[in-house]
């Protein structure tokens, strides 16, 4: 592991070079979380390594937790954001598994935690490498999901998602997902914003969650609630819908604080999806995920041959942005999606299947097809690109849908 | 009404020296002659009998008196006698059934105990223990006027000790806490309330049954943080401390997080039906480890995690009985205490009148005979002072005595009863070595290998 | 009428303020007036010769002073009497025609003494001793007298006369029983107690009665019916005492000798109670259970007042009445003498008399029915528990005849400790 970079004192922006795990420290650091829990798990592992050593030099001023477990590092986070407190973590893969308990339960208790996911392949095959099968099984547990493209896109986003979690419509906790290996490890050149600027774009949380624990005003976080009879009913669908509700409210918040983040630091970020050379395009592809740069540079060699795609990038997964995404998608006849994970009930890509559900409230049905490549830290290249953007051509022109082509079947 | 001390006396204990009646007579009369003791204690057959005051709550020897001579004094519940006004009717001796106030011939009036000022003469003499002085009501005085924090009505089993537990402890930790019953009986019987009802009055959530500690840490961390003073405490059932729970009881402990952890034990997962947990003593029946043609309850001993626990090297580890109230509140002042520095951890055992079949009146019985049979031993633990026995284990009584009030051990053999008797004799040994500074397996290797060597020279 | 008070307790001595206590246990809030008759705060007829001696002062005898009454927030009505009982609007009437009603009532009026018919007694000054006036009227009298005539044996009659006797009075004792005491203590004890009086040159006139009472100038002659005459300057009347009844007539409250009640003290009539000298109560002796006493003794008043304090309250901690057991305590020219339980049902195993000293000990097969003594040591508390708990002493039979007071004290640390 590199050794960590002292930080100089900073009062302006500057420059530096880091991968997409120090990024995160960073952002963690300029959004003055008050507590971070820890537990070290490839490829996550340097992440709270760079927070230990920011905490331990003083340069960021919170409480760090090092637990004996995931399950821990959530929980302790919950009892922390009850008593108010802004809070960081992150984890994947089997992490990801041994948290699922907590982390089941963190959107229901409406708390807005922020943690990363430096996504990793699940087990099993054995798998120590990058892939979204991890973030993608949690997909439908209530938490706000947000992919990330670039390093820069991590730092920005991971300080972004504070203002979305704590925003008083939504009050859920956030997932800022960054590939394992190519963002985690992958350094580049990173524009850290000053941390005024900051300041002025995150203010200090405001303690307006309806559930917390503070002895001047007693309440009880999480009586039973339900069974047949009574109030309970009623009273669950309640907290149900307003789940929900909160869910859909994000998608606005979401492109607010995209917004904002431009107008005050002035760096601007797609909000919920990035359509991407999509002027006049017969097809397009859809990706997620920093394999989105080499499939943009796979379209802009194709619109060089003289081909009409285009590309639409999906930056909130959850919840899942339908209008954006088919707006953006208007006028193709034909898509590729492209997935790092597998849905293994419907044997394509998970993001293919929304494409797919999102398309019903669409005037015109174009033709679709499913890529998964970049498993288990597998890489995915311009050419894997050229051969998904042949293939979506070829189905435009057939006009026919479905089948799954496993991009890295045949790497060697 | 405040509450009293009294004098309690252990036949058990007692030697029949005399030492207390004459030492008494002398008080009180300026000679050392027994007849004229206050306190007479005497033997008949096997029984040792005392004659004394015990300066009942609702007297009947004052309601008898016709010349208003005897009192119930508010200020220290001592039934005064005023020599002015007796007319020496003996009615008061008609009402009294413990033989407390009886006509002296010396004195030719009657005679009773006074407790000498609240610091009785017989006890300071009494060499063997047998007599105490109880001071247990300094608790009701000190907790009584106290805010019982949880709402009235919890809807638990009848003569629930969990209940009892529960009351008890955050009536003394107070409001500036915020309180953590993980999924269980404590919960289950209301505490968190229904259908966004409450039935406590601090801040009180459920945790998972895995991540009590972890919560709490969060918790306090965050009020540390923050400058103010809030306890983090959980009332947690044995399955959630000693199970599936262990894990974050374990890191928390180890990191010292400043918490009381309180551990409720009754055994097993009474609120779900009474499953087997890893603190369920071996024999015992539950409907996971239940009794048949082949079944004879559960086949391991119970994992012991206050010991477990001590060897983190805790602020604070003790156990604790409501059989011993006063041993319970003066642990939960010192846990309180500790955990302002580091981790706490309180482990009361707590008979369950559902789960282990026995009659709901009988619970602070059973809790008794399981501290005094060794069954449970009461102790505490600090990283200065090391493990010291907080009543004495030498003198057990039978622990047959205390399984066959118990319909969970009701099927046990002979072999089965010796097994937990070699059980609890093994634990009491291992205890007392560690309170002694020394394991005593440790020292009968020393003397083994002594032995080998003795014999090969 | 005004707003009813919830708890209406007529009588304030023990069996009222035993029922009071019980029922502040149960019912800290509940209105509650007492009413007595007599002007002074709650006192013990138990109390009153003494008084007469001049060992107890009239303003030392209360059994509770002011500020408790009020701290129990209890309404006393002194120097009133109720005249009459309606339960049918559950009401009382006083002796100053206000009426008061209450949700319930209790009846703890106790026994006033009995007059006999003897012919001319309603023409002399005589004395009786249930009341503190009563008291003090006597004691104010013996000043000035020389010779007394005490009608009657009983309690009263002879601690009547051993005051008298010792303000260096002449006393006659008359009692139409061979024996004094005969209610209380078997002949051989009376024959003790005879001896002592006797000693103290006491005149016992037994099996005797008054046949025609006069005055003579200033003095009251006495006709006995043996012809024989009595002159003295005082008389005692103390033949007895009688329930307090009159004021329920018409009430429709079932009354025998006394105002009969259940073993919850509960009368005939809804919401209504009688403990104490008033009641007529459960024999815990007799065979059957609806056979009724008037036990009239202290010890008793206080545990009817208990049952009824608890019923009225609705305590659901009530433990119903087991029943009178006879129990008296009897201290005369510094003897002691006990009595617990009754000697006609079952066996005198254990007798002894001599040197000032008697014991009997009374077993029905091995329980103890009763016990008695004269300055013979036991305690009284314990050997009532071991009869009502109807313990089995046959385990300890020789030991409990041999000293009864170690073997009951051994039972106690076995059974109730």
């Amino acid at each position: 592991m590199n050794a960590v970079p002292q930080p100089q004192a900073q009062t302006e922006s500057r420059v530096l070079v880091c991968d997409g795990n120090e990024a995160a420290a960073w952002a963690v650091a300029l959004a003055r979380v008050d507590m971070v829990a820890v537990y070290p798990i490839t490829p996550q592992s340097s992440l709270v390594e760079y927070l230990a050593k920011f905490v331990a030099d003083g340069r960021l001023n919170a409480e760090i937790v090092d637990v004996e477990g995931e399950h821990s590092v959530l929980s302790v986070l919950q009892g922390a954001a009850l008593a108010g407190a802004r809070t960081y973590t992150g984890t994947c893969g089997p992490g990801l598994a041994f948290m699922f308990e907590p982390y089941l339960r963190t959107p229901g208790l409406r708390l807005p935690i922020v943690m990363s996911i430096v996504t990793r392949d699940t087990l099993t095959p054995q798998s120590v490498w990058g892939g979204h099968q991890d973030a993608m099984s949690v997909r439908e547990t209530g938490w706000i999901q947000l992919y990330c493209e670039s390093v820069q896109e991590v730092l920005d986003t991971t300080i972004m998602a504070y203002r979305i979690a704590e925003h008083r419509n939504v009050m859920l906790p956030v997932n800022v997902c960054h590939d394992g290996n190519y963002l985690s490890f992958g350094a580049a050149r990173v524009e850290l914003p000053a941390p005024a600027e900051v300041d002025r774009f995150l203010p200090p949380p405001a303690v307006h969650w309806h559930a917390a624990l503070d002895p001047e005003r007693p309440m009880a976080v999480d009586p039973l609630t339900g069974g047949a009879g009574g109030p309970g009913p009623a009273m669950f669908v309640r907290y149900r819908k307003g789940h929900c509700a909160a869910m859909q409210n994000a998608l606005s918040v979401i492109e607010s604080v995209h917004a904002d983040w431009h107008r005050i630091i002035g760096r601007r970020h797609p909000a919920l999806v990035e359509p991407y050379r999509m002027e006049g395009a017969d097809f397009a592809l859809v990706t997620i995920g920093s394999m989105s740069g080499a499939a943009k540079d796979a379209v802009d060699a194709a619109r060089e041959r003289g081909l009409a795609v285009g590309l639409v990038r999906v930056k909130t997964y959850r919840p899942f942005p339908v209008q954006a995404l088919v707006r953006a998608l208007d006028g193709v006849r034909a898509i590729g999606v492209v997935d790092r994970s597998v849905s293994f009930g419907w044997n394509c890509g998970p993001l293919y299947q929304d494409v797919l559900t999102a398309l019903q409230s669409a005037a015109a049905r174009p033709a679709t097809l499913s890529f998964i490549g970049g498993l288990a830290g597998a890489d995915l290249t311009i050419g894997h690109f050229e051969r998904a953007i042949a293939l979506t051509r070829a189905q435009a022109r057939e006009g026919r849908s479905g089948g799954v082509i496993w991009l890295n079947e045949e790497d060697r | 009404m405040p509450a009293y001390n009294t004098i309690a006396f252990r036949p058990e204990l007692c030697n029949g020296c005399g030492d207390c009646m004459r030492t008494c007579a002398e008080v009180k009369t300026g000679s050392a002659d027994s007849a004229n003791a206050r306190i007479q204690i005497s033997a008949d057959g096997d029984t040792l009998a005392l004659a004394l005051c015990r300066q009942c709550g609702d007297p009947k020897c004052v309601a008898n008196c016709p010349a208003a001579a005897l009192d119930k004094r508010l200020a220290d519940g001592v039934i005064a006698w005023d020599g002015s006004k007796c007319v020496n009717c003996l009615l008061c001796t008609v009402g009294c059934a413990y033989g407390g106030i009886v006509y002296n011939a010396a004195a030719q009036h009657v005679v009773k105990c006074d407790t000498c000022a609240g610091d009785p003469a017989c006890v300071r003499v009494c060499s063997t223990g047998a007599l105490r002085y109880l001071t247990t009501a300094r608790i009701y005085n000190e907790v009584g006027d106290l805010e019982d924090l949880f709402a009235p009505g919890l809807s638990g089993c009848q003569g629930c000790n969990t209940e009892l537990v529960m009351r008890h402890a955050l009536r003394r930790i107070g409001p500036d806490t915020v309180l953590a019953t993980p999924p269980g009986c404590i919960p289950g019987m209301g505490s968190v309330g229904y259908n966004g009802q409450t039935g406590t009055k601090v801040p009180v959530f459920h945790p998972l049954l895995t991540n009590t500690a972890s919560m709490l840490t969060g918790i306090r961390r965050q009020y540390r943080r923050l400058g103010r003073k809030v306890h983090a405490v959980a009332l947690a059932g044995d399955g959630g401390a000693a199970d599936v729970g262990f894990q974050s009881l374990s890191g928390a402990a180890e990191r010292g997080e400043e918490i009381l952890f309180i551990c409720v034990d009754n055994e097993g997962y009474m609120n779900t039906g009474m499953q087997r947990s890893s603190c369920t003593p071996f024999g015992a029946w539950t409907s996971t480890t239940p009794v048949g043609e082949r079944g004879r309850g559960k086949t391991q001993h119970a994992k012991n995690l206050p010991v477990i626990m001590m060897m983190h090297n805790c602020e604070y580890v003790a156990t604790a009985s409501t059989g011993f109230m006063e041993d319970l509140y003066a642990k939960l002042d010192r846990a309180l205490a500790a955990s302002e520095r580091g981790f706490a951890y309180l482990h009361i055992y707590s008979p369950c009148t559902t789960g282990w079949r026995f009659p709901s009146q009988d619970n602070i019985e059973v809790a008794r005979k399981a501290v005094e049979s060794d069954f449970v031993l009461l102790w505490e633990f600090t990283p200065a002072a090391g493990l010291q026995l907080t009543r004495d284990v030498s003198h057990p009584v039978s622990i047959s005595e205390y399984l066959r009030v118990l319909g969970k051990f009701r099927h046990l053999d002979d072999a089965e009863v010796h097994e937990i008797e070699a059980a609890v004799e093994r634990n009491r040994q291992f205890i007392t070595g560690l309170a002694q500074g020394q394991h005593p397996a440790m020292a009968r290797l020393a003397a083994d290998r002594a032995d080998d060597t003795g014999a090969r020279s | 009428m005004a707003q009813p008070v919830r708890y209406l307790l007529v009588g304030a001595s023990h069996a009222a303020l035993s029922a009071l206590q019980a029922i502040r246990m149960h019912d800290p809030d509940g209105s509650l007036t007492m009413i007595t008759r007599d002007d002074a705060l709650p006192y013990s007829p138990t109390v009153l010769p003494y008084v007469v001696s001049g060992r107890s002062q009239p303003a030392r005898v209360a059994l509770k002073d002011e500020s408790w009454l009020a701290s129990q927030r209890v309404e006393l009505r002194r120097g009133r009497t109720v005249t009459a009982v309606d339960t049918t609007d559950c009401s009382v009437r006083l002796d100053d025609g206000s009426v008061l009603g209450w949700e319930k009532l209790l009846l703890a009026t106790g026994a006033d003494p009995i007059v006999p018919q003897v012919p001319g007694l309603a023409g002399v000054k005589f004395h009786v001793l249930r009341r503190l006036t009563d008291a003090v009227a006597l004691r104010d009298a013996v000043a000035g007298t020389r010779e007394a005539i005490v009608l009657g044996a009983g309690l009263i009659g002879m601690h009547a006369a051993e005051n008298l006797v010792k303000a260096g009075v002449g006393v006659t004792i008359v009692e139409m029983q061979p024996r004094v005491l005969a209610g209380y203590f078997d002949a051989e004890a009376s024959a003790l107690i005879e001896t002592t009086f006797t000693d103290a040159g006491v005149c016992l006139r037994l099996g005797r009665r008054a046949a025609a009472v006069a005055a003579a100038g200033e003095r009251i002659q006495v006709r006995l019916d043996d012809d024989s005459e009595l002159v003295a300057d005082l008389l005692l009347v103390a033949t007895g005492v009688t329930p307090v009844l009159d004021y329920l007539a018409g009430s429709g409250i079932a009354t025998d000798r006394g105002v009969l009640v259940d073993d919850c003290m509960r009368t005939s009539a809804a919401g209504v109670w009688a403990a104490g000298d008033v009641a007529q109560a459960r024999d815990f002796y007799a065979a059957d259970p609806g056979a009724r006493i008037i036990n009239g003794i202290l010890p008793d008043a206080v545990e009817q007042g208990r049952v009824a304090g608890q019923s009225m309250a609705g305590d659901p901690g009530l433990r119903p009445y087991e029943g009178g057991v006879p129990l008296n305590t009897y201290t005369y020219f510094d003897q002691q003498a006990v009595s617990v339980g009754r000697q006609d049902c079952g066996a005198t195993v254990r007798s002894e008399a001599g040197a000032g000293r008697y014991l009997r000990i009374v077993m029905d097969a091995d329980r103890l029915t009763g016990i008695f003594g004269i300055n013979s040591p036991f305690d009284p508390g314990v050997m009532w528990e071991i009869i009502q708990r109807r313990i089995d002493l046959g385990p300890v039979r020789a030991a409990f005849l041999a000293d009864p007071q170690r073997a009951a004290r051994g039972v106690m640390s076995r059974t109730w400790r």
